[in-house]
C-alpha cells in the first residue's frame, strides 16, 4: 500500500511541483496517473520509492516512511521501471541483467538461477545475448523482466510504452496485467489514454501539482471539467459514446457500442 | 554545483566583453594563481573571482561553486598535509604521518591555487554563450571551426553527462543498489559498473549530435559563415591590460 499524507514538494524554493497531495493506493490496484507534461506525475513516482523526499507531509510504503527508509531498502517492495531502459541496464548479458536485482537479496544461488531461467523462458529472451544489442522495445522488456524477477509487491511504470510499436506495447501491458491479476499493485504514468482505459482500473488526474480527479477510468474520462483542466483528451471511444448519448453514454469499448447497435437493429 | 556551467543571460559589463577578452582574463587569472606562491595574493584572487561573480550578476552561482570547490579541496588538503613531513611538527601522528607547518602551508597553497584558477573558467561560461565563444575563436583567433565546435561541445556535454549519470544512479538505486549509502568508498565501488550504461548513452548522444551537425552543413562552415562580428572595444583593451598586469604582479610578488 502507498500513502501520500498532505505531501508538497519543490525542487527549488520558488516553484512548487506538488501541493497538498493526499491519497492512498491499496494492494492489488491498477492505477494510472495522467496529466500534461510538467504536471508533477514523474515527481509523484519518485516520491513513491523514496528517490525524492517530500518537503512537507509524508509518503508511506506499507508502514515504512520514505523519510526514514533508504530507496535501496524500499526496492525490495517497490520496483520502478524508468522511461529510458538504458539507464537501468548495466550487465553484459540478458541473464546477468535479470539476475542483477538478486545481488541485494541474499537468496540461494539455485533459487536465483531457476527464477532467471523461468523469466527468460516466459519473455522469450536469448539469455546469452548482449542487452544493448537488441531493439528499444526488447530493452524495455528486459528492464521490466529484471524488475519482475525480484517480485516486488508494487511495480511503478514511468511511461512504459514510450517509443514502442503497438505489438511491443501490448506485450508489455499484458505482462503487467498478468502480474496485477496475481496481486501485484501496478501504478503507471501514461500519456496514451486509450491504453489507460484498456488496462487501468483507477485513474488519478494531476494538474499543476494537484489531484483534480480520482476514480474509476469510466467516470474520470467522462469528467469534462477534469479533462479540460488537465489539458487531456479522453479516449475516442468515450468521446463517441458521450456524443451519441442515450444508451451509448455508458459504453467504454467498441464491443459495447456494437452490441447496443445490434440490439437496436434487432428491435 | 548542479548547472554550474550553464549560461546566465544578462547585460552586465562582463556579459558585454568580447569572448576572447574573457578567455584572456580567465587564463591570466589561472596563470597568476599558478605562478604565485603568496597566500594573501591567492586569497585575494578568490576575492576577485567573487567580485566578478557579483559584477556578472552570478554571485549566488559563484558562492555555490566556491562551496563545492572547498568540499573537494578538503580531501586534497588532507592528502597533501599527510604526505609532506618537512618543517616544524605541529601535530605528531603515528607511522611518521606528522602534520608539519610546511605541509599545511603547501596544502593551503595548492588548494587556493586550484580554487582560484577554476572559478574564473566556470564564471566565464556563465556569462558567455557557447555559440559566441566558438564563433569568436573562429573569427578572431582563426581557430578552425571544427576545433572550436569540438571545444564548446565538450564543455556543453559535461552537464549532460552529469545528468545522465545522476539518472543512471537513480535507476540503480531503485533496483536496490546502495547508492544512498553514506560510505563514500562503497559508493565509489558501486559507480564502476555504471561506466557501461554511461559510455553507451554517451556514444549514442555524440553520434546523434554528429548526425544533426552534418545535416545542417557542419562541413561547410568557415570563418566567413557567421554574421556576427566581435570587435575589441575600449572595455576589452582595459580588461586585457589589467589581466596582464595581474600576471606581472604575481611574478613580482615571487621576487620579494
Amino acid at each position: 500500500m502507498i500513502t501520500f499524507k498532505d505531501v508538497s514538494f519543490s525542487y527549488t524554493p520558488t516553484v512548487t511541483i506538488l501541493r497538498d497531495v493526499d491519497f492512498s493506493i491499496e494492494r492489488g490496484e491498477f492505477v494510472a496517473i495522467v496529466g500534461s507534461n510538467g504536471a508533477g506525475k514523474s515527481t509523484m513516482l519518485r516520491l513513491m520509492n523514496g528517490l525524492l523526499k517530500p518537503g512537507v507531509g509524508e509518503v508511506f510504503v506499507d508502514d515504512l516512511s520514505t523519510h526514514t527508509n533508504k530507496t535501496s531498502k524500499l526496492a525490495k517492495r517497490v520496483g520502478l521501471l524508468f522511461q529510458n531502459p538504458d539507464r537501468q541496464i548495466c550487465c553484459n548479458t540478458i541473464a546477468e541483467e535479470i539476475a542483477f536485482g538478486f545481488k541485494n537479496l541474499e537468496l540461494p544461488q539455485e533459487e536465483i538461477d531457476a527464477t532467471v531461467a523461468d523469466i527468460i523462458e516466459d519473455f522469450g529472451f536469448d539469455g546469452a545475448r548482449d542487452p544493448f544489442s537488441v531493439s528499444r522495445g526488447e530493452r524495455q522488456k528486459i528492464a521490466l523482466a529484471s524488475i519482475i524477477a525480484v517480485a516486488p509487491e508494487i511495480i511503478i511504470l514511468d511511461e512504459p510504452t514510450t517509443g514502442l510499436d503497438y505489438r511491443e506495447c501490448i506485450h508489455i501491458m499484458d505482462k503487467v496485467t498478468a502480474l496485477n491479476e496475481t496481486g501485484t499493485t501496478i501504478i503507471m504514468v501514461c500519456h496514451d489514454m486509450e491504453l489507460v482505459l484498456d488496462y487501468a482500473k483507477r485513474v488519478i488526474v494531476v494538474a499543476a501539482g494537484q489531484i483534480i480527479a480520482d476514480g474509476n477510468a469510466h467516470e474520470v474520462f467522462r469528467d469534462t471539467f477534469a479533462m479540460q483542466t488537465a489539458s487531456l483528451l479522453p479516449p475516442q471511444i468515450i468521446e463517441l459514446a458521450t456524443e451519441l448519448g442515450g444508451q451509448f453514454e455508458q459504453a467504454d469499448t467498441v464491443e459495447q457500442i456494437v452490441d447496443i447497435v445490434k440490439a437496436r437493429k434487432a428491435v | 554545483m548542479r548547472g554550474f556551467l550553464d549560461y546566465v543571460a544578462g547585460d552586465s559589463i562582463l556579459h558585454r566583453l568580447n569572448p576572447i577578452t574573457k578567455i584572456i582574463l580567465s587564463l591570466c587569472i589561472c596563470i597568476a594563481c599558478f605562478a604565485s606562491n603568496n597566500l594573501i595574493f591567492l586569497v585575494g584572487i578568490i576575492g576577485i573571482d567573487l567580485v566578478f561573480g557579483a559584477v556578472g550578476h552570478v554571485f549566488d552561482k559563484a558562492v555555490s561553486l566556491l562551496k563545492g570547490l572547498v568540499k573537494i579541496s578538503i580531501f586534497l588538503f588532507i592528502i597533501q598535509v599527510l604526505f609532506v613531513h618537512s618543517g616544524t611538527v605541529l601535530v605528531p601522528l603515528p607511522f611518521g604521518l606528522d602534520i608539519t607547518l610546511d605541509g599545511v602551508v603547501l596544502a593551503a597553497k595548492v588548494v587556493l591555487k586550484i580554487i582560484g584558477a577554476t572559478m574564473p573558467l566556470a564564471l566565464l561560461l556563465s556569462v558567455t554563450q557557447m555559440s559566441d565563444l566558438s564563433n569568436a575563436l573562429v573569427k578572431k583567433l582563426n581557430v578552425p571551426y571544427q576545433y572550436a565546435f569540438t571545444f564548446t561541445t565538450a564543455i556543453r556535454f559535461i552537464p549532460i553527462f552529469a545528468d545522465e549519470m545522476a539518472g543512471i544512479m537513480e535507476a540503480q538505486t531503485s533496483r536496490g543498489v546502495e547508492f544512498d549509502t553514506k560510505n563514500i568508498f562503497k559508493k565509489l565501488g558501486l559507480i564502476l559498473p555504471l561506466c557501461v550504461p554511461l559510455l553507451i548513452s554517451s556514444v549514442k548522444k555524440i553520434n546523434s549530435s554528429a548526425i544533426a551537425a552534418e545535416v545542417r552543413g557542419f562541413h561547410l562552415r568557415n570563418r566567413t559563415s557567421g554574421y556576427k562580428d566581435y570587435p575589441i572595444a575600449g572595455n576589452d583593451t582595459v580588461a586585457i591590460f589589467l589581466s596582464v598586469l595581474l600576471v606581472l604582479f604575481s611574478l613580482y610578488l615571487n621576487t620579494l
